[in-house]
């Protein structure tokens, strides 16, 4: 019977297809052929028009939109791929652990992950909702994971518009944190004190760069290599020993050398040394305030190419922060008194275990090569 | 056409003729089998909580990166640990001579708790082998739920870790648990175990009890109140006190 039926409707379809045939033979045109050559007339003329101006792509997606369009892509997939860094950046990203309910992670990023995997999930207008599929990866590598089409977008307490090599073609969000900056920890008192009394005697702002290279000068300085404070410091420092590791916990380890000054994402290290490394201190001015070397701002990183998918981000990050959603995600995470592996438990998200360095290392430290001392 | 039909009758027939059959040719489970596989199902459960905490330390230890706590050493260890406690080699059960009686539902399913426990071993490597990184939550509880959710997934019987002060809600008590619990904690300390037919006879239901020990007082110990490293405030319990029980739910009708 089966066999039977199965057959009836081959040749049903079989007997649509050349009456489809007939009926174009019928009229005396040729519809699908002359529309297709239609199509490639068109491209084939912008392209000429535009040749030599860089268009030709932008040409494409005139006549085949959808065929490039990353919003359309993520529902279709029915995944959006996002990456984040192995290396904890507490409290935006918590190391990954095991729960009740298996393998995950979690942090501001990961709440921040779930509003956007909820936002697509409305404009797929699909019945079942976008799945976030976590990657995590070292932090040097999502850059390039990005460039080369294997994540949609990556957070991990991102500096937006930091310049540096290897950032080519990728975008930023509007931020979603704007208290992010350079900041210090030091376990030796006196270090913190030298610091402290070089910038009372200056008597000028900290920001000023060349204040801060006499505040450091001799010391050993650790940053994690990649992040925005070993750009700064190349930058700006001289007269340091730079020490480049491969995490913030590599960095509290180093011994050879030893550091005397780790430099970071301030709200990162701040968080640190408040829950999970309490031999260390916060450098701050003689107000007490914290000590920024600079500003930064946090935000989602994309292709560039995907304006949909900023656009589409942006207009989210707008939602959450009128709101006050985005307010209360930063109180929660950097604020309140809580334990990560409680919040994992319920809240946390899994992650694609494959992706993650099968045994993930902190690293090691080195010192930076060809720096003017 | 005519043998296609042919084969698909004598396919359904088969499966009927089985049905009918089941009952008369062990498919059904009696009651002293399924207590002795639910009981001994339980001890390999506690076996393997143990075993992670033997090797909590080194689980979480923040200066090492590969640990060698794979899943064939977890096995290794587990095998032993359950030899020791009840005389039985997994690594032998097909073999095991007829003066140690070891039921045969048991025989199906002690190892296929084994390979249950060491699939949640391996996927806890990439965590486990972190190194920076010191506590990292995969303790016998966290173990427990997700071998056991492994395992009840692949098998008709369920096992489940329960306690009256659940810290994951999926460990809540049911109602004839809450009851037995609360039966228990009245008790001594003993290594019995409770077992009773629910469901008008229909299903077996395995109780036994897990008592606190000096290691699990770190996070449920005193001072009552105080948070433990996981975030979950400690209970304040003292060695010995109830901590909660491995319960085995058996449908007598089918294996």
């Amino acid at each position: 019977m089966v066999d039977y039926n199965r057959s009836s409707v081959l040749s049903m379809s079989h007997t649509e297809d050349e009456a489809l045939t007939a009926r174009a033979h019928e009229t005396g045109t040729t519809a699908p052929v002359t529309r297709l050559m239609g199509q490639w007339a068109t491209l084939l003329l912008i392209a000429l028009m535009v040749q030599g101006c860089g268009l030709v792509v932008d040409a494409v997606q005139l006549v085949w939109p959808i065929a490039t369009n990353e919003l359309d892509a993520i529902c279709a997939r029915g995944q959006v791929r996002v990456g984040m860094a192995v290396e904890p950046f507490q409290p935006f990203v918590f190391p990954a652990i095991y729960t009740d309910e298996g393998l995950r992670v979690t942090g501001l990023d990961v709440e921040l992950v779930r509003e956007i995997s909820s936002a697509l999930s409305q404009r797929c207008g699909s019945t079942n909702p976008i799945v976030p599929t976590l990657h995590l990866i070292r932090f040097r590598n999502l850059f390039l994971e990005l460039t080369e089409g294997n994540l949609d977008l990556f957070v991990s307490s991102i500096s937006a518009n930091v310049p540096a090599p290897g950032r080519v073609g990728l975008a930023y969000s509007n931020p979603y944190f704007d208290a992010g900056g350079i900041g210090g920890i030091t376990a030796r008192p006196e270090v913190a004190e030298q610091i402290g009394e070089y910038l009372r005697r200056a008597a000028t702002s900290a920001a000023d760069a060349n204040v801060m290279t006499g505040a450091f000068s001799g010391l050993t300085v650790a940053v994690q290599e990649g992040t925005s404070a070993q750009f700064y410091a190349e930058s700006n420092l001289t007269g340091i020993t730079l020490v480049l590791c491969d995490s913030l916990p590599a960095a509290f380890e180093s011994q050879n050398p030893p550091i005397d000054l780790i430099l970071g994402k301030q709200p990162v290290l701040d968080y640190t040394v408040r829950r999970v490394r309490k031999d260390w201190e916060l450098l701050r001015l003689e107000s007490g305030k914290p000590l920024f070397l600079t500003r930064e701002q946090y935000a989602i990183v994309t292709d560039a190419e995907n304006y949909r998918l900023r656009r589409f981000l942006n207009d989210l990050l707008f939602r959450l922060d009128d709101s006050g959603r985005l307010a209360k995600m930063r109180q929660r995470w950097l604020e309140e008194d809580y334990a990560y592996p409680r919040r994992a438990a319920t809240e946390g998200l899994p992650f694609a275990a494959k992706k993650m360095p099968q045994h993930y290392d902190q690293g090691q430290c080195r010192l930076a090569r060809n720096r003017s001392r | 056409m005519k043998q296609v039909w042919f084969a698909a009758m004598v396919g359904i027939l088969a499966i009927v003729a089985i049905g009918t059959l089941a009952p008369g040719t062990g498919w059904a489970v009696d009651r002293a089998e399924a207590e002795e596989t639910a009981r001994l199902l339980a001890k390999l459960l506690k076996a393997g909580r143990l075993v992670i905490e033997q090797n909590q330390q080194l689980i979480d230890d923040q200066h090492k990166g590969d640990k060698g706590f794979t899943p064939e050493v977890f096995e290794q260890q587990l095998v032993q640990e359950f030899r020791q406690q009840t005389g039985i080699d997994l690594l032998k059960i097909q073999s095991t001579p007829a003066s140690i009686a070891i039921p045969p539902l048991a025989k199906e399913l002690l190892p296929a708790f084994v390979l249950a426990s060491k699939e949640v071993v391996r996927d806890a490597q990439v965590v486990i082998n972190q190194r920076g990184i010191g506590y990292k939550n995969f303790i016998p509880a966290t173990y427990g739920s997700q071998a056991a959710a492994r395992f009840s997934k692949q098998s008709h019987v369920r096992l489940k870790q329960t306690t009256l002060e659940p810290r994951n809600p999926k460990n809540e008590p049911d109602d004839y648990e809450a009851s037995v619990l609360k039966w228990l904690s009245g008790r001594p300390r003993a290594e019995a175990y409770v077992s009773e037919l629910t469901d008008h006879g229909q299903t077996l239901r395995v109780i036994m009890p897990i008592y606190y020990v000096t290691t699990c007082l770190t996070c449920h110990g005193e001072p009552k109140g105080d948070l433990d490293i996981s975030g979950y405030p400690k209970e304040g319990h003292r060695e010995g006190d109830l901590a909660g029980a491995i319960t085995v739910t058996t449908p007598l009708s089918l294996r």
